[in-house]
């Protein structure tokens, strides 16, 4: 039996080397990719575009858009001389922010009786950039007016101060957030990508008689077509976790043998569901498109886009039926918080459980298929 | 160029797209499909926040901030916890987002004047959650010290109003932001059946009987192009509905401009395909090809969830991706209202792309068989 698989192997790895030009592409694009979205991801939201409409043109209204500008997330860089203009580098999405300093601004403010009103404008059709760029302007103002009322000996505060302390990623460096998930989300890619059209494309070429026809059995095949797959996701893996922790300086605080065991089982199981997609397609047209599909439905409940968390419990449920979203967990727990297996182990003993369901149903319906 | 020729080579694209009707649901169908699951995931994407509490003041005045805190109930409290020791593992098993320290003497302070200082400890590993979760913790914080009216003692000099609004999406909810964004990440279905259309033909030695046909290369690439784009606009209409009549997403401009320009975005993307599909012999390296160079980064840096990095080379890459002109095309026709002459610049762009991407794959295209 290890004879017929090994067998199978070196015919599958043949085959792969034989088409250099995919084999180029599977070993370095991965790698490629992750350090053009890592680098072009940014460690953090900055100098999102202001446009200010400063109708007083007092030293006050030029120290409230220096404390704007001062901000890390936002950037003054225009200044529109009426109303129609700030509402047309909106629609342009040319400003995230529009803010409006009303005439007699430092009149008003010199006096006790009247309060002068700063309106904020956000743009959030991206509901991201919207709401960082409202929060950041709204804290340039509350620094503005503390500085004013200490500048007249006053001090104005609230009877609680929050301190608030970060754990595990203390500078909210997007990129400590994002490059596990894109470390994951591709090797994801790869390996289903590379098990689903193995079978698809024997049999679209007519070759998948010739292997029927061989004394193997069902399941010798499927392992024989598994092992070059996991051999190309584990191997991006390294690549990239090298990548990761090397150029980007994302912390790696747990068991590197942990997490790379862990991977194992992920590429395992995907690999799985990439035999199943295998066995459902008829060409390698077809089992493209359903990874295709199937890739965005699993981003969708992996937890990089919504907290899971939140989600009502169907929705919940359908996540934990995802071994991407526990991957991701997991990746994330332990790089960035040193999480161990007493910790991360329902979302490893759910991984296997899906494992084992999927290749079984993998394993019956292309026999089926096959026969 | 021959019209029958080309409808010739329309017709045969078409009978393979409706012959199989896995391949016709997954062209056509599948778009839609997707945007129901994703954007029902961010349908509940709501500002809960999950705080564990180590009260070590112990008063009714530190039990009231707290009941103030979870009032509203978008603050919920998971645990007491007694020591700092309890902290980690609340983060690392995912269980709080935040954990609030009510020092000793907390009460006191507070009616002393102030200011008591409070600390929150934060999972920073998720880098997006937990910015939303401090300032609106903060906030939370913050009003309850107003509504103890004690700092208005020394305010009201020099004080200062802000009206804050959020124009196009007025709640700021991110199902109606990511919707729109979400159809120009799906509508790359269509691209990738056609890439993988031309490499078949190569592949399975269909292409020795397009050979032999007097067809000629620009009939050729033109009329797949029509098939896949006429199925691609199927799925822009269906994707349009479920938008709008199933997630209540404001539509603000108008229709037929939506379609022109999602036809617009589909020949770019499809120019794209096309030029991949013209280096590649097989499936599988096309497939490849399309997710790395295109796909995938549309989803991480075409500006769909972060805005486009203020880095030269970022905002060179984003420049170049069909799908950050059609997520700002898509986001100001459902949201801004805006028509085909306000985005002559990003419509032009993808008409640039998708014929200069067009061009390139009409002069690589040969009727040879390597």
């Amino acid at each position: 039996m290890l004879l017929r698989i090994s067998n199978l192997v070196l015919k599958e790895l043949t085959q792969l080397l034989r088409d250099w030009l995919m084999t180029t592409f599977i070993l370095t694009l991965p790698v490629l990719q992750l350090v053009l979205l890592a680098y072009n991801t940014g460690s953090r939201i900055s100098n999102l575009p202001v446009a200010v409409l400063d109708l007083d043109h007092s030293s006050a209204s030029r120290q409230l858009v220096t404390a704007l500008d001062n901000r890390r997330e936002l950037k003054a860089r225009y200044f529109p001389a009426t109303l129609a203009d700030t509402h047309r580098l909106l629609d342009h999405g040319d400003a995230a922010l529009v803010v409006i300093i009303p005439n007699a601004f430092a009149a008003d403010l010199a006096d006790v009786s009247r309060t002068p009103n700063v309106q904020l404008i956000t743009d959030a059709s991206n509901s991201v950039s919207g709401s960082v760029a409202l929060g950041g302007a709204q804290g340039a103002v509350a620094t503005f007016a503390a500085n004013l009322a200490a500048e007249r000996g006053l001090v104005a505060r609230l009877p609680i101060d929050l301190r608030t302390s970060v754990r595990f990623n203390p500078t909210f460096n997007f990129r400590y957030f994002s490059i596990p998930a894109q470390v994951g989300f591709i090797i994801y890619q790869v390996t289903l990508t590379v098990a689903s059209i193995g079978l698809a494309r024997e049999r679209e070429l007519g070759t998948l008689e010739q292997l029927i026809v061989m004394p193997l059995r069902r399941i010798e095949l499927v392992i024989g077509k598994a092992i070059p797959a996991l051999l190309i996701g584990v191997l991006n893996f390294l690549l990239m976790l090298a990548v990761a922790v090397f150029v980007f300086q994302v912390p790696m605080r747990g068991s590197l043998s942990l997490l790379f065991l862990l991977t194992l089982l992920f590429v395992t199981v995907e690999i799985g569901y990439g035999i199943l997609i295998s066995g459902i397609a008829r060409t390698q047209q077809q089992a493209i498109l359903l990874v295709f599909v199937l890739a965005m439905v699993d981003m969708a409940f992996s937890g990089y886009m919504v907290r899971v968390k939140h989600l009502p419990a169907v929705l919940q449920a359908i996540a934990n039926m995802i071994p991407f979203h526990h991957y991701l967990t997991i990746i994330r727990g332990v790089m960035l918080k040193g999480a161990g297996l007493d910790v991360l182990w329902p979302q490893a003993a759910a991984v296997l459980l899906i494992g084992l369901l999927v290749t079984a149903v993998a394993v019956r319906n292309l026999s089926r298929s096959l026969d | 160029m021959s019209i029958p020729r080309l409808l010739a080579v329309v017709r045969k694209e078409f009978r393979h797209i409706t012959r199989d009707v896995r391949i016709l649901f997954l062209v056509t169908i599948a778009p839609a499909f997707l945007l129901v699951t994703l954007s029902y995931v961010f349908s509940f994407d709501v500002n809960r926040v999950d705080i564990a509490v180590r009260d070590l003041d112990r008063t009714s005045l530190s039990r009231e901030f707290v009941a103030s805190l979870t009032a509203g109930g978008d603050v919920v409290v998971v645990a007491y916890i007694q020591g700092d020791e309890e902290t980690e593992p609340l983060f690392t098993r995912d269980i709080a987002d935040l954990v609030l320290v009510i020092p000793h003497g907390f009460a006191d302070a507070v009616l002393g004047g102030g200011p008591a200082e409070v600390q929150g400890i934060i999972d920073g590993a998720d880098a997006i959650g937990a910015g939303q979760t401090i300032r609106f913790v903060e906030s939370q914080v913050d009003a309850w010290g107003a509504s103890l009216g004690i700092h208005r003692l020394d305010a009201g000099v020099g004080s200062l109003d802000v009206s804050s609004l959020a124009w196009y999406n007025e709640t700021l909810k991110s199902l109606v932001s990511m919707v729109p964004g979400m159809i120009a990440i799906i509508l790359c279905m269509p691209a990738l059946a056609l890439a993988l259309a031309l490499t078949r033909e190569r592949e399975t030695g269909s292409y020795e009987n397009v050979i032999a046909t007097p067809v000629r290369g620009a009939e050729y690439l033109l009329g797949k192009l029509l098939a896949y784009g006429a199925s691609g606009t199927v799925s822009v209409v269906l994707t349009w509905l479920v938008a709008t009549l199933w997630f209540r997403v404001p539509f603000r401009g108008s229709f037929p401009a939506f379609v022109v320009l999602a036809a617009d975005y589909i020949i770019a993307s499809m120019g794209v395909s096309m030029v991949i599909a013209s280096f590649v012999r097989n499936q599988q390296t096309a497939m490849f090809l399309i997710l790395v160079v295109f796909f995938v980064p549309s989803f991480f840096i075409a500006g769909l969830i972060l805005p486009v990095a203020d880095e030269p080379v970022a905002r060179a890459i984003a420049y170049g991706l069909p799908t950050t002109h059609f997520i700002t095309i898509c986001r100001s026709v459902f949201l801004k209202g805006l028509g085909p002459v306000a985005l002559w610049e990003p419509a032009c762009i993808l008409l640039g792309i998708g014929l200069a991407a067009q061009a390139v794959s009409l002069v690589r295209f040969d009727k040879k068989l390597h």
